[in-house]
């Protein structure tokens, strides 16, 4: 297990390599002008020429990259262009919003996705399945935005029970951050547990199926034992792979929900960093993003181990 | 006789105190104390008052720095940091400012000449304004620690007004501060003289400021920007909140005390929303199509001339402003009413003719095949988007064949620049104090204009020092403007803020907003 660790970590480094190199040349490439945004509509060509020259954006494309692998191999991601500090100080100060919302996302996802599911494909054509899959339909075709703002406007606006949006942290004020990560959460998890609750359906249908199952009832054993002891840790499996998929998407969903809901993080970042084609910032959270999504995959490959003992790593 | 001499006396003091009463405001009302909470819509690109014309910057930064003149509720220079209005010497080269003496940055450093003489030369190194005004600067130097004098190579009327505007402002840094950070670098340290001290700026969560307590308001009325400025609130809490109707949502619930840049289709609800106050903040911005005169197309003055004749500016205004005749103004004077030295109220200028036979002929002579016109917006300021887009479909039907490229803003600004990517941009002019300001009537800023005509204009208002003989000049410029067509002049559209109704003190007049003289009624 530990070699196959080791292998899986080793293969990031070229993988990184990749993207580093896509997202340079992608963000570099595509119009727009860091100096322009930051001198105001009112510069002139002369001004945006200097200071263009002053932050290195004047040297040639190639000239820029072997700067920026350089820095890299240092462990350095450069300096933002407009918050005044490094990258990396930039990704640690907006990392607990977006981990904090992940999680609580997460574990809303899971909490409504996996028993719905369970019970949806335990209970085939019963009304508790129709209800529940219509559930999810919504849960998989309405926007996680307008879910946002209509959940803002209900609880918020007219009902007053929660704020609106903001963010404490947990570590210092753990009730105001439940109260500011409550809709948030939601709305981000409502989405994802629609998926959750649709795979665990099916492969909880799928493994009531087989003969074990059969064997099992044949015994007399009860409902309740075939679905919990013997049904459901077989249907995890596939379970464990979305609800991984659903960690890596709920990185990129987060966007949306951080704008809407005025959480500080890494979403929130990256939206204004490529608008303002903030070049270190674009890149630091691309490189940040892309080795959470590996690490998470390589999560999942260790977790299937544990729950189906069939499964062993060289 | 005598009677009624008293009688109209007593009569005219009793008046007289009842207006002095009625426009100073209650001092026993206003409170100190509170965190004010205002939400607007990101983060500046800096808070170096010197490096960037952005908006954002100006409202951030007025608060923490100040210049040698500050403006008043006219736009007119008044001192703010200087004693008073400068000697000026006979021939008009000579400018004397005299310092206020005591006066603490906070860092507890006492403002001397040495600062203003550092502060003014790295202003006139890095600022748009202060480069204008530089090429006409032989020299500033200290007299003594209280003394500075500028000593200008020609005469010019722009000295004053430079100093005191808002945008891109001449603030005045310590000595040391302008030392560490020339002028191309971004300072990222600051310390000002303002009734306002940073005290921590988190990227995305807030900027605090509090209280400067060593602050030393002047004696005079408040009055615009200037004037006696006194901070009541313990601390304002700058909150970026990005998305519009979130901040909406925000001042609704009290979340935020204050909330700037808002959606103008919010106006509706906000007004009919209790405990709220709607803003709407004139002026904001004229829109404008900004014409490549450099190359392309547009270098043809006919074209110009067609596209200024075809378009119907009322329903373009009325739709950007969303269906609310009071967030905007029809208004062909290239200065806003607001702005009221420099407002003209010239008669039969070719603005807002909706004359599409009128474009049609112009467009024949200028030879005008068909070709398409790139027309370069973005959706990242709606307003932008849908000028161009109701444009657009007054224009195809006079005979243009409008290319809309709709872009992010940062490829927009950059674009721009290039004379060979586009033939016409969206966007918006704030208030420009002066005539000399106008960007839009200069060659160095994109679009390009430079018209013979319009240079000798310019060249002469800058020189000028009499105001009737500047205005005169103003009005032959408007003229000039509108046949020349460097840009084409839609309506003003008015933006839209709003506050909490214990929020008091406000000055709802101003562009900008200014959170000196403001208290919390709670």
């Amino acid at each position: 297990m530990a070699t196959y660790l080791f292998r899986r970590l080793l293969a990031l480094l070229p993988v990184m390599l990749v993207v580093v190199t896509v997202v340079f040349l992608l963000i570099h490439l595509i119009p727009g002008d860091p100096v322009a945004v930051i001198l105001g509509p009112e510069a002139n060509a002369q001004q945006i020429e200097d200071a263009r020259r002053e932050l290195g954006l004047d040297r040639p494309l190639h000239e820029q990259l072997l700067r920026f692998y350089a820095r890299l191999l240092r462990g350095d991601l450069g300096r933002s262009y407009f918050l005044d500090r490094p990258v990396t100080q930039a990704l640690w100060e907006r990392a607990e919003p977006t981990l904090v919302l992940m999680a609580a996302a997460l574990f809303v996802a899971v909490l409504i996705g996996v028993p719905s599911g369970i019970v949806a494909g335990a209970y085939q054509g019963s009304w508790w399945d129709r209800g529940l899959m219509t559930l999810a339909l919504l849960g998989v075709c309405v926007p996680g935005f307008w879910l946002s703002l209509n959940f803002i406007y209900l609880f918020s606006v007219r009902l007053g029970w929660l704020p609106v949006a903001g963010y404490a942290s947990v570590f210092q004020d753990p009730v105001a951050a439940a109260r500011y990560m409550l809709l948030p959460a939601v709305s981000l998890g409502f989405n994802q547990s629609a998926l959750i609750a649709r795979i665990a359906r099916s492969c909880m249908i799928e493994v009531l199926r087989q003969d074990y199952i059969r064997t099992a009832r044949a015994k007399g054993l009860a409902e309740r034992s075939v679905i919990f002891l013997h049904a459901f840790r077989n249907a995890l499996v596939p379970v464990v792979t979305v609800i991984g998929i659903t960690t890596a998407i709920l990185i990129g969903g987060a966007v949306v929900t951080e704008i809407v809901f005025n959480i500080p993080g890494l979403g929130r970042l990256i939206i204004s960093a490529i608008l303002r084609r903030d070049y270190p910032v674009v890149q630091g959270v691309v490189l940040l993003t892309a080795a959470a999504y590996m690490l998470i995959n390589l999560m999942v490959d260790v977790v299937y181990a544990h729950i189906d003992p069939r499964i062993r790593y060289a | 006789m005598s009677h009624r001499k008293t009688a109209w006396a007593i009569l005219t003091l009793t008046v007289l105190a009842l207006c002095l009463t009625a426009s100073v405001p209650d001092a026993a009302a206003q409170k100190k104390g509170g965190v004010l909470k205002v939400g607007n819509l990101g983060e500046p690109p800096t808070l170096d008052a010197h490096w960037t014309t952005a908006t954002i910057t100006e409202v951030l930064a007025q608060h923490i720095y100040e210049g040698l003149y500050s403006l008043d509720a006219r736009s007119q220079p008044i001192p703010m940091l200087a004693e008073g209005m400068p000697a000026v010497s006979k021939d008009g080269l000579t400018y004397t400012f005299k310092l206020r003496q005591g006066i603490k940055f906070h860092n507890g450093k006492e403002m001397t000449s040495a600062d203003v003489v550092a502060s003014l030369n790295r202003w006139g190194a890095q600022s748009t304004y202060g480069k204008t005004l530089y090429a006409r600067v032989a020299e500033v130097r200290a007299v003594d620690k209280y003394t500075v004098e500028m000593k200008l190579k020609e005469k010019t009327a722009i000295v004053l007004i430079s100093l005191a505007i808002p945008n891109n402002a001449a603030a005045i840094y310590p000595k040391e501060i302008v030392d560490k950070f020339k002028p191309a670098e971004k300072a990222t340290e600051w310390v000002g003289t303002g009734p306002f001290k940073l005290v921590e700026w988190k990227p995305d969560r807030h900027i605090k400021m509090a209280r400067f307590d060593d602050y030393q308001p002047r004696k005079e009325a408040a009055s615009g920007y200037g004037g006696r400025k006194i901070a009541y609130v313990n601390e304002l809490l700058w909150i970026p909140v990005p998305d519009a109707a979130t901040r909406v949502a925000q001042i609704e619930t009290g979340e935020l005390d204050f909330a700037d840049d808002l959606d103008l289709n919010a106006y509706e609800r906000l007004k009919n929303s209790p405990g709220v106050q709607a803003i709407v903040a004139k002026p904001y911005y004229w829109l404008v199509a900004v014409f490549n005169k450099k190359e392309g197309l547009m270098t043809n003055q006919k074209l110009r001339q067609a596209w200024q004749a075809a378009l119907d500016m009322e329903p373009i205004m009325k739709n950007v402003a969303g269906g609310h005749r009071e967030l905007y103004r029809m208004d062909s004077s290239l200065a806003f009413v607001e702005n009221a030295p420099w407002h003209t109220k010239l008669q039969g200028l070719p603005w807002n003719e909706h004359d599409r036979d009128k474009a049609k002929r112009l467009l024949r002579e200028a030879g005008y095949k068909g070709e398409p016109i790139r027309f370069m917006t973005t959706q990242e300021y709606k307003w932008m988007y849908d000028f161009a887009l109701l444009s657009k479909q007054q224009l195809e039907d006079a005979g243009f064949t409008i290319d809309l490229q709709v872009v992010d803003w940062a490829t927009l600004v950059k674009r721009r620049n290039n004379s060979k990517e586009y033939d016409v941009f969206t966007t918006g002019m704030g208030n420009f104090y002066d005539p000399t300001h106008h960007i839009y009537l200069g060659p160095n800023w994109p679009g390009w204009t430079d018209d013979e005509e319009l240079n000798r204009l310019l060249a002469e208002l800058a020189r000028e020092g009499d105001y009737k003989k500047r205005f005169m000049l103003w009005e032959q410029v408007t003229r000039t403007f509108y046949d020349r067509v460097p840009v084409a002049r839609y309506g003003d559209l008015f933006g839209l803020r709003a506050m909490r109704g214990y929020v008091k003190g406000f000055d709802a007049t101003l562009m900008r907003p200014r959170f000196h003289n403001v208290w919390l009624d709670k």
